[in-house]
Formats: C-alpha cells, sequence, structure tokens
C-alpha cells in the first residue's frame, strides 16, 4: 500500500516540478543573458588587456588590471570620495527620513496627499533632476543665487568650486531620494504592533524612551533594509554626475561610476575598467552580504 | 490597592458615535469585578479608560478616591495585561518584566531581585533569557501578568487575556487568576466575553450591552435572578430558554404561563408581580438545568415533551425537544449523564416552577418576583 501510494505521490511531485522548470526557465533564461553574461563577460574581459583601439582578447594578462587600478591614486581618490559621499547621503537621508516618516505616521488627515508631494521627486528621472537642479544652481542665471542675492548674501559657484561641489551634488541626491527613504520607513512604522507602545505607556514610557525602547528596536529589520538598498543605490550613482558635473571641477565629484565610465570609454581601456567594474562589484556584495547575515542574526 | 470608582462616565468617537453611554459603578478595594458582554458592548473601552489608554469623555474616574480623569497612564499605578499580551518582542523575558521598573529608576539589584521572585511565583524563572516569540502562548501568558504583578500597582486591568489559549490552557489560567487575587489581594478588573470565566472567577459580574451597564451582582445572583432576557440568554451553556408565551388567567386567581400547549401554573407568591401582564404576550424562561425526570418536592409541574435530538458531552445530556409536543416551540433541557431518547419519542419531565422567570414581550424586562438566594 505504502509503495503503492508512494509511487503515485512521486509522479505527481515529478510532474509538478517539471512544471515548475517550464514554468521557470524563461524568466531564468533572460536573466541569465542580461545579468549574469555581462557580469561574466566583464570578469573574463579584466583578465585580458583589451582596449578599445585594440578590441580582442588576444592577450590574457590575469590580474594585472587588478594590480593597475588598485595602484591607480585616481582610481583610490574616486573610491574615498563615492565612500564619503555615500555615507554623507545614506546618513543625512537616513536622519531626515526617518525625522520626517516619524512626523507623517502621527498624521491622519491628507495623507494621500502627503504622499503624493514626497514621491514627486522619486518619480523624476535622475537626468531630469540633474538638469533642473544644474539650472537652479548656475552661478549667474539660477534662481538659487537670485534668491540668496535678495537677503544679500553673494553668488555661490554651486558646481564650480571645489569645495563646495561634492556637497552641491550630496544635497541634489538628497533632494531627490530621501522620500525613498521615507516612504520605506513610514511603510515600516505603519505596520508596527499598537500594543507595546500601550504596554509602554502604562509601563511608564515617555515619547522619547518609547523611540529608543520600542521603535528603534522593532524597526531594526526595516531599517537596515532600507539602508542596505540605499546604499547599494548611492554608490552606483552616475546620472547626477554626469548631468551636473562631469565628476568636476577637477576631479572634486569623480566618483568611481564616472571613473569607470571615462576609463573605458574616455580612456578607451576597457579592461582596466572592467577590472575596477568587478573590485566594485566584490565591495557592494561584500557589504550586502554582511547586512543580510547581521539581518539574519538579530531574527 | 485602591477601589475604583465610575461616575457617569460616557465615551463618544468622533462626536457621534456613543461606544460608553454614562455608566456608573463602584468596584470596591480588593475585588475581583468582570466586565462582561458581547464584542462592542463597550466593556474594552471602559477598562482602557480605567487605564488611561482612551480619554474620557464625559463623567468622573476615581482610584483610590483620586479623580484620575487626566491623569497619565503611567502616574494612575495600575498595570494592564492586554489580550496578546503585548510584550516587548525584542526584549528577553527579564527584560520585558524589568522595563517598568528600570523607567521608573529602580535601582538595578532591586529591579533583579524583584524580577525573580515574581519569575518564580510564576514559574517562568527558567525563560527569562528567552525572547517572547520563543515562548508558548501560555508562557507569554505567564510574563504578561508577572509584568503587570512586578510593579505592585494598586489595580490590575486584564482585557481578555485568556482569550487567545487554547481550552485546556485557559481553564488552567482561570484558577491561576483565581489563585493570585487569594494571594496578592489587589483589585482585579477582568474584561471578557466568555460567561465561564465570569461566572468561575468573578465576585461580582458587570453585564454590559451598547454602551450599557444591563446588571451587576454576584454570579450565582445574576445567573438566579437576571434583570432581562438579554442577560438570561447570556450567561451559563447551555443559556436559559426564552418562549414566547401569554400568561393566562384572571386576577391573580387562576394565572398561568402558556407556552405552546404547555400551561404552566404560576406559583401564588409570584402572582403579585405577574397580575398586571395577565392576558398579554410575554416572554418565559425556562433554564435546561430545571428540568427534571422526578417531581421535585411539590413545586414542579409534569410536562410534556417532544424529542427532537439527544446531545451526548460525555458528564450530561442536552435533550432539545419541542415543549407541550409535537410541533411546541423548542427548548433544551440538562439531562443526567445516562439518559436516553430517540428522536420523535414523548417523553414527560417535571419542570421547577419556582425557577421560573417571566419577562415582558417588548421591552424584554423581568416582571417583579421574589429573588432566588
Amino acid at each position: 500500500m505504502i509503495g503503492i501510494s508512494g509511487t503515485g505521490a512521486n509522479a505527481a511531485d515529478r510532474r509538478d516540478r517539471r512544471f515548475g522548470y517550464a514554468m521557470a526557465t524563461p524568466s531564468l533564461l533572460v536573466l541569465f543573458l542580461i545579468i549574469l553574461f555581462p557580469v561574466i563577460s566583464a570578469l573574463f574581459t579584466s583578465l585580458h588587456d583589451y582596449t578599445l583601439i585594440a578590441p580582442n582578447f588576444d592577450t590574457f594578462t590575469g590580474l594585472t588590471n587588478f594590480k593597475l587600478a588598485l595602484g591607480d591614486a585616481e582610481f583610490r581618490h574616486s573610491a574615498w570620495l563615492t565612500l564619503r559621499f555615500v555615507i554623507g547621503v545614506v546618513a543625512l537621508e537616513f536622519l531626515i527620513g526617518f525625522a520626517v516618516a516619524l512626523m507623517l505616521n502621527k498624521v491622519e488627515r491628507f495623507k494621500p496627499i502627503y504622499y503624493a508631494i514626497l514621491l514627486c521627486p522619486l518619480l523624476m528621472n535622475p537626468v531630469i533632476v540633474g538638469l533642473i537642479w544644474r539650472m537652479f544652481l548656475h552661478p549667474n542665471l539660477g534662481i538659487v543665487n537670485y534668491l540668496l542675492s535678495t537677503i544679500g548674501i553673494d553668488p555661490v559657484n554651486w558646481l564650480g568650486d571645489t569645495k563646495i561641489a561634492i556637497w552641491t551634488v550630496i544635497l541634489v541626491d538628497i533632494w531627490h531620494q530621501v522620500s525613498f527613504m521615507i516612504v520605506l520607513l513610514l511603510a515600516g512604522l505603519s505596520s508596527l504592533p499598537k500594543e507595546p507602545y500601550e504596554a509602554a505607556r502604562v509601563d511608564g514610557a515617555n515619547a522619547f524612551q518609547c523611540f529608543i525602547h520600542i521603535t528603534l528596536p522593532m524597526m531594526r529589520t526595516v531599517i537596515v533594509v532600507t539602508l542596505l538598498i540605499r546604499l547599494i543605490f548611492a554608490v552606483k550613482t552616475y546620472d547626477l554626475i554626469y548631468i551636473m558635473t562631469r565628476g568636476g571641477p577637477g576631479t572634486a565629484t569623480d566618483f568611481v561610476s564616472y571613473f569607470i565610465y571615462r576609463t573605458a570609454f574616455v580612456s578607451l581601456n576597457v579592461g582596466e575598467a572592467s577590472a575596477m567594474s568587478i573590485i566594485l562589484l566584490t565591495a557592494i556584495l561584500g557589504l550586502t552580504v554582511y547586512l543580510y547575515r547581521y539581518m539574519r542574526s538579530i531574527n | 490597592m485602591a477601589g475604583i470608582e465610575l461616575k457617569n462616565i460616557s465615551k463618544v468617537y468622533g462626536g457621534s458615535v456613543v461606544a460608553v453611554d454614562d455608566i456608573s459603578l463602584e468596584i470596591k478595594d480588593g475585588e475581583f469585578m468582570i466586565f462582561l458582554g458581547p464584542s462592542g458592548c463597550g466593556k474594552s473601552t471602559t477598562l482602557r479608560m480605567i487605564g488611561g489608554l482612551e480619554s474620557i469623555s464625559k463623567g468622573d474616574l476615581f482610584i483610590g478616591g483620586k479623580r484620575m480623569n487626566d491623569v497619565d497612564p503611567a502616574d494612575r499605578d495600575i498595570a494592564i495585561v492586554f489580550q496578546n499580551y503585548a510584550l516587548y518582542p525584542h526584549m528577553t523575558v527579564a527584560g520585558n518584566l524589568g522595563f517598568g521598573l528600570k523607567l521608573r529608576g529602580v535601582a538595578r539589584h532591586e529591579i533583579e531581585q524583584r524580577v525573580k521572585s515574581i519569575s518564580t511565583m510564576m514559574g517562568i524563572e527558567p525563560l527569562l533569557d528567552r525572547k517572547p516569540a520563543q515562548l508558548s502562548g501560555g508562557q507569554r501568558q505567564r510574563v504578561a501578568l508577572g509584568r503587570a504583578l512586578v510593579r505592585n500597582p494598586q489595580a490590575f486591568l486584564l482585557d481578555e487575556p485568556l482569550s487567545n489559549l487554547d481550552a485546556k490552557l485557559r481553564a488552567a489560567m482561570r484558577t491561576e487568576l483565581i489563585k493570585l487575587h487569594h494571594k496578592v489581594g489587589t483589585t482585579i478588573i477582568h474584561v471578557t466575553h466568555d460567561q465561564i470565566e465570569a461566572m468561575t472567577m468573578g465576585q461580582r459580574i458587570c453585564i454590559m450591552k451598547d454602551g450599557h451597564i444591563i446588571q451587576v451582582g454576584a454570579p450565582l445572583e445574576v445567573y438566579r435572578n437576571p434583570a432581562n432576557t438579554f442577560v438570561a440568554g447570556f450567561l451559563a451553556s447551555p443559556p436559559m430558554n426564552l418562549v414566547a408565551g401569554r400568561l393566562e388567567g384572571v386576577g391573580q386567581g387562576d394565572l398561568h404561563a402558556v407556552v405552546g400547549a404547555a400551561r404552566l401554573p404560576i406559583p401564588d407568591a409570584f402572582k403579585a408581580g405577574y397580575a398586571s401582564h395577565a392576558g398579554q404576550p410575554v416572554t418565559v424562561g425556562l433554564r435546561p438545568e430545571d428540568f427534571h425526570q422526578a417531581p421535585v418536592g411539590g413545586s414542579s409541574v409534569a410536562v410534556t415533551v417532544v424529542t427532537v435530538a439527544v446531545e451526548l458531552l460525555g458528564p450530561e445530556v442536552i435533550l432539545v425537544a419541542e415543549l407541550g409536543g409535537s410541533g411546541g416551540p423548542e427548548i433544551m433541557a440538562r439531562m443526567p449523564r445516562d439518559f436516553m431518547a430517540r428522536p420523535g419519542a414523548e417523553l414527560h419531565l417535571h419542570y421547577d416552577l419556582t425557577q421560573m422567570h417571566v419577562f415582558d414581550a417588548a421591552t424584554g424586562n423581568v416582571l417583579p418576583r421574589p429573588q432566588i438566594a
């Protein structure tokens, strides 16, 4: 009896599995073609002396491209710059985002309207954002400097000053992306159970103590995920730079993504650029794995 | 410890939805009071107003003689146990127990000491390092109770704390709560929709419906002398049979309650109260446990019933039957465990007339009769 019913179940199981594979194969193939193939291709290219002047895989160079990249002072400079930018935008966006989310979480009326306003910047293409802000921030014709002049502040060279440019980019990125943080954190906040707060009120906690002892610990997973996603996106920042500063003035905003682009398509050294991409990919993957493990450990 | 007094308290939501309507109640110091009623009757809202989690729209609340309407929940010196326990998910059991003390600035060694003694009392000492997610429902319940106990408050407010437990555990926790009350002697208000909890646990029951208090009294007092058909139908399982009938007879001489084909003579002692409804439709209340197989003293009357179904519960048998003969109103009667009858069989039972209640058909209020002690 057991054998018979066992066989029946197995046949059905096998059919289910075959059907499952049949359904999954097309998307797996597409995924492989558009994601895994470029990665493998980049890895392959990074091991060869491949330039756009001599676009061939004739010379296998092993890890030379990686050594060159890591030894390149400009690459290290842009990596350091990117790190500062990422920490700056993620930290500021998180602080602003969390504060706004906490405020909005208490709001009961007109919530959809606030949402709509908040989502506007997020819905814009980064290229458009870059163009708009480049106009706003134009040293002579921009509205920002005009408004500053009305209260007696001298015009600021927002994108042309090596000390100010990176902060300008950070501010524009915050304007563009902070609503992402707000929306995600707000979703997290509104899904928190009410009862622990009531218990804490009876236990004698004030609003600040509730935030520290209840909200923050219960939001930990949401916070980690939000930071992780934002971090990965910030590391990749390219379009804003391309539109607003082209990495300048000098190399003041020359972030890694833009530097890799320059190496590949301006210096035409695709092999070394691929090596840099692989280094960047490894760094992001490492970060992702670390944060994923951390999240698993707290649950 | 402290008594709690509600004076003309109302709760109105959004200016028009009245959840609690002008209720007044005094809960004595050290009393175990039950708020009983169906969902939406306002019992939880009342409890939350006492706890300070809901504002009081109208009326005054006194705890230990002090007006508490505008006092923060933390300063009312009460503890609440929530239906889903509301433990802090990220804290260990020890952290949950000690959190309130920590916020009140109690010294660390004293917190440890009190957490230890409460956890021993509640039998959760081996769980102190676990998080709520690693506990069973019963264990969480104990932690929630322990968290309330550890602060040694003036009163405990329990908001359906047993409703998430399985039947067996619920019965065990009922006993534990009763024991706990004996031990600590603190005022307890326990909100429930479970009439067994209400009957077994409380010293008094406050039965609520649609934001009003319908009846307050000791469990047996309320069971024996329900104020109206709502209370009669809510307490006990199976509840009182409420059947439509008429009071027939002239004056106080010969008064009968007629239900279907059955005629139940009204005992002399009741006639004065019932005479005014002679000739009018009424609702007759007959408890299932007042039907017997043999006559009871001199106060019972023989009634004919036709068996519809027999429910074997083990310790007893519930007989579902038509009163007065085939086609009569359906009633339930509680029979001893060895009782048997085939569907359709005609039986002769004896109903104890001293236990009968008659309610006004229109208002549902009980007609005056001598109280059953």
